[in-house]
């Protein structure tokens, strides 16, 4: 696994600690984030991912760190038009110019890669999905806001302890 | 635009085990008209399933179908439905079984409403489902493994993020009781159908979906999302609790234990189901989680049966809640402004039974066993365990070897009677994996099953010894559930009468998906003469047509039905599909469903009044706590009034060709007249 230690992030999405909400593995984030987005569900449009442990039954969301030096952004060949980076440096696909390489999503630093790809022998339907902190939302983050359990909150206004981009969510043993 | 279509996938999927062939049905050949779901499975099963099929059969089918709400982000829709002729039904009849997780989402973003599964396989098989691909596998190495080793195989095989159905040992061993597992300890239990599949020589449906699903009209999709359930919407942290289980049953644990509440099912709102955390497992020394709902909590100890209050069924519109809400312990506060507010929280409390001490350990074991085999909880619990309980304190096990001592309270001998059952292993191995139902017939069902047990005490006239059997078996070959008597038992008695007529005309214990709710105003005209009353029987039928439609929609047991908002179900099918509905179309919709399974019953499995009657009456004829029964005159009678309000004849109990043809079934009334099945 990469070593991101040293890198800063911008604005993003987190997910806080089980002892503040514990994530209920419902996937209504994952399923807000396309209903907005893209007027549809699908696992190959979400933003967004819950990670699901089977077994242990505590589950792991993942979603865009919003690198500040955005690696994804840097290997778009039409990086500009199909990436582009906004006032509050969110890294955003205008679809339009998207041509569906992956690229972006083979860059992303993090594995599971955080930019989903829409893949369909339609090659103009092919595109890249990346977490644009619902940027034109008036309400912001659909998937903050529609979570049941309000365990999602974004990074610049925590209002509990988030966990790691990479730590499981997994408590202390009670015994 | 597209010419789309919303809320549904577009196929069924025929999958043939025998040919190792796939063919498609195009959804459209029975939606709208048969909504989706169940009701459509019941369609499938009247067209394809001959009179005289047996249920381990290879001409059985088992059909899985999801509903046109899951995966469109409207809450509940995630749960979905198997149906076919059950192994664990007494005898075997056509039956259904919920389940909910992620699989049903994942086959529709794969392309598929759902499957047929047909045939049989010559070998261990599973199934992987990747978009328009099916491909039929070898379980070879699969075969044998635990429920939650098999899951972890495939996404090691398929990768991360596949979705499964799978079984466990008991399914592959033919145990009559075994369930089929998906994520977060989802099963569909109650009808054995993890025995259909082990007969099938398949073990699994793996499923990896990268399509769409389009729900028609999304600003509604946000409305219910907010307004289904009144989701909590507030953090649900890990709880440390101190105890576990309720009144009497209530137990310290030491140290205590972790409570985390999550989600049953794709897309939901709700986190109705307890994760139990760092749990005792019965296979190893690593501590392992599980998920509860509410049978499990009997599990750890079982001295007096569950307390009912009258809110649980009758409800007024300024207090009414949904059950899902006390697994998740967010009840909302009491509105005290309510007239009958005093009557609608006054608790009885269960009969003293005795069955098992306190033992949280045992209890995690014997939970972890079911989990782990694929067995269903719920026999296990109020059925088996209660039958060793109860016959050795009357003297019954005295000539039977099991070779051991058979002790409830014995964590090891738990352990032994599962895996005795799962692998049928010594003399009472194989008996006991038929079920209890059979086993006890087996042994001798007037010795072993009808013995009075001497440990029942009424807690509502204190010290009032009451008869109950050893066996707590009610009608077709299930146990007691919300019925006066046994498990679930302090209903009063317009409430049980309620429930067994809903449990005389199905084919297993139908209180999973209809426990009866209605509204306290109706209750107070029934309450004094319930076998005389339409009201009450009205409450009946929209329980049922609602129970069809919890399967069809779909919705869940939890949120639905919502008695002072009835078109909720209307509201979200139009929402998913488009296609305009209204809360009497829906119920029309519900009626020919139920109207098919009838026929099913009639052409398939000879139902008829004699037939149920019989079936249920003997099992009202033990005292309910306050030692009431029905007599045999006042039964019928309300068995006339129901026949009447569905339309059926009261002499044999069968639909008229003209209530067939109201909703649209003339052609089930010509075969039916053919076999002469029609009144
Ligand atoms: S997509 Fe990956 S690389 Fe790009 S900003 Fe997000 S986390 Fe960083
Ligand atoms: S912030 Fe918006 S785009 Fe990002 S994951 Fe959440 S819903 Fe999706
Ligand atoms: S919406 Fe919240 S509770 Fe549900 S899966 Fe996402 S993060 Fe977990």
């Amino acid at each position: 696994m990469e070593d991101n230690t040293a890198r800063t992030y911008g604005n993003h999405i987190v997910q806080y600690v089980p002892e503040y909400s514990f994530c209920a593995g419902c996937t209504s984030c994952e399923v807000v984030c396309t209903l907005v987005h893209d007027g549809l569900v699908s696992p190959s449009y979400n933003r967004i991912f819950v990670d699901r442990d089977n077994r242990s039954m505590i589950h792991t969301v993942l979603s865009c760190q919003q690198c500040s030096d955005h690696p994804c952004f840097d290997k778009c060949p039409k990086k500009g038009q199909a990436m582009k980076i906004d006032e509050n440096n969110i890294v955003w696909i205008d679809e339009e110019y998207c041509v569906g390489c992956g690229l972006c999503a083979k860059a992303c630093v993090f594995t599971p890669s955080r930019i989903n790809m829409v893949r369909s022998a339609d090659k103009s339907k092919r595109k890249a999905k990346k977490c644009d902190m619902c940027r034109t939302r008036p309400e912001g983050p659909a998937c903050v806001q529609w979570c049941p359990v309000r365990c999602l909150g974004t990074s610049e206004n925590s209002v509990a302890t988030p966990l790691g981009p990479q730590e499981k969510p997994m408590p202390k043993e009670a015994k | 635009m597209e010419n789309r279509l919303y809320g549904y996938a577009g196929k069924i999927a025929r999958i043939n085990l025998t040919d190792k062939t796939v063919t498609h049905i195009p959804i459209t050949k029975y939606v709208p008209k048969y909504i989706g779901g169940r009701s459509v499975a019941n369609r499938i099963f009247w067209e394809e399933v001959k009179p005289g099929t047996k249920a381990f059969d290879p001409d059985n089918k088992l059909i899985y179908m999801t509903g046109p709400t899951t995966a469109t982000g409207i809450p509940t829709g995630g749960r979905t439905v198997f149906t076919g002729i059950s192994p664990n039904s007494y005898p075997e009849q056509y039956c259904w079984s919920g389940i909910g997780g992620w699989f049903g989402a994942e086959l529709k973003f794969a392309g598929y409403d759902g499957f047929i599964l047909e045939g049989k396989a010559s070998e261990p098989t599973y199934i992987y489902i990747e978009d328009d691909r099916i491909e039929f596998l070898s379980a070879a190495p699969l075969w044998g493994m635990l429920v939650h080793p098999t899951q972890k195989k495939l996404e090691e095989i398929h990768g991360r993020g596949v979705k499964s159905i799978v079984i466990g040992p008991a399914g592959e061993n033919l145990m009559r009781n075994a369930s089929i597992t998906t994520s977060n300890d989802n099963v569909a239990a109650k009808s054995g159908f993890g025995a259909v599949f082990g007969s099938k020589n398949l073990k699994a449906i793996t499923v990896r979906g990268t399509g769409a699903i389009y729900p028609a009209d999304i600003p509604k999709v946000f409305e219910l999302r907010l307004k289904m359930g009144e989701p909590y919407m507030r953090p649900s942290p890990i709880i440390h609790e101190q105890t576990h289980g309720m009144d009497q049953n209530t137990i310290p644990v030491e140290g205590g234990w972790l409570r985390g509440q999550v989600a049953c099912s794709h897309g939901c709102n709700q986190h109705c189901c307890r994760l139990m955390m760092n749990m005792k497992s019965a296979f190893s020394d690593e501590r392992i989680n599980q998920v509860e709902k509410c049978v499990g909590i009997f599990a750890y100890g079982f001295q007096q049966d569950c307390s009912w209050t009258p809110i649980m069924s009758f409800e007024t519109e300024k207090n009414h809640f949904l059950p899902c809400k006390m697994l998740s312990c967010e009840m909302p506060e009491i509105d005290v402004s309510d007239p009958y507010v005093k009557e609608l929280f006054d608790k009885v409390p269960g009969d003293t039974v005795n069955y098992w001490k306190p033992d949280f350990d045992k209890g995690s074991v014997m939970m972890d066993m079911c989990n782990e085999y694929g067995i269903d909880k719920w026999d296990v619990i109020v059925w088996y365990m209660t039958w060793f309980s109860m016959a050795k304190k009357e003297g019954l096990l005295d000539e039977l070897d099991f070779g051991m001592e058979a002790d409830v309270e014995n964590e090891e001998f738990v352990k032994y009677f599962l895996d005795m059952i799962t692998y049928r292993k010594g003399k009472y191995g194989p008996i006991f994996a038929e079920g209890m139902a059979r086993a006890i017939r087996t042994l001798g069902k007037e010795k072993f099953g009808d013995t009075i047990y001497k440990g029942r005490f009424s807690q509502v006239i204190p010290g009032k010894r009451l008869d109950i059997p050893v066996s707590l078996e009610t009608a077709w070959g299930h146990s007691y559930h919300w019925q006066g008597r046994g498990f679930e038992g302090s209903i009063p008695k317009p409430g049980w009468l309620a429930t067994s007529l809903e449990l005389m005309t199905s084919t297993r214990d139908c209180q999973t998906v209809e426990h009866h709710h209605q509204k306290y105003e109706e209750y107070l005209k029934f309450k004094d003469d319930p076998c005389h009353s339409p009201v009450l029987v009205e409450g009946v039928v929209m329980n049922q047509n609602k129970g069809e439609l919890k399967d069809s929609v779909t919705s869940c047991e939890w949120q639905s039905p919502d008695l002072f908002w009835p078109d909720m179900e209307a509201e979200a099918f139009t929402a998913a599909t488009g296609i305009h509905m209204t809360q009497q179309e829906l119920d029309e919709a519900a009626e020919r469903s139920r109207l098919l399974f009838r026929a099913i019953l009639i052409r398939n499995f000879g139902r008829d009044r004699e037939m149920e009657v019989n079936a249920i009456f003997p099992t009202m004829q033990y005292p309910d706590p306050w030692g009431e029964t029905v007599s045999w005159e006042d039964w019928n009678d309300l068995v006339d009034l129901y026949y009447n309000r569905r339309g059926w004849d009261r002499k044999t109990g069968w639909p008229t060709r003209e209530t067939y043809e109201k909703y649209g079934l003339s052609d089930v009334a010509d075969e039916l007249e053919a076999l002469g099945k029609l009144p």
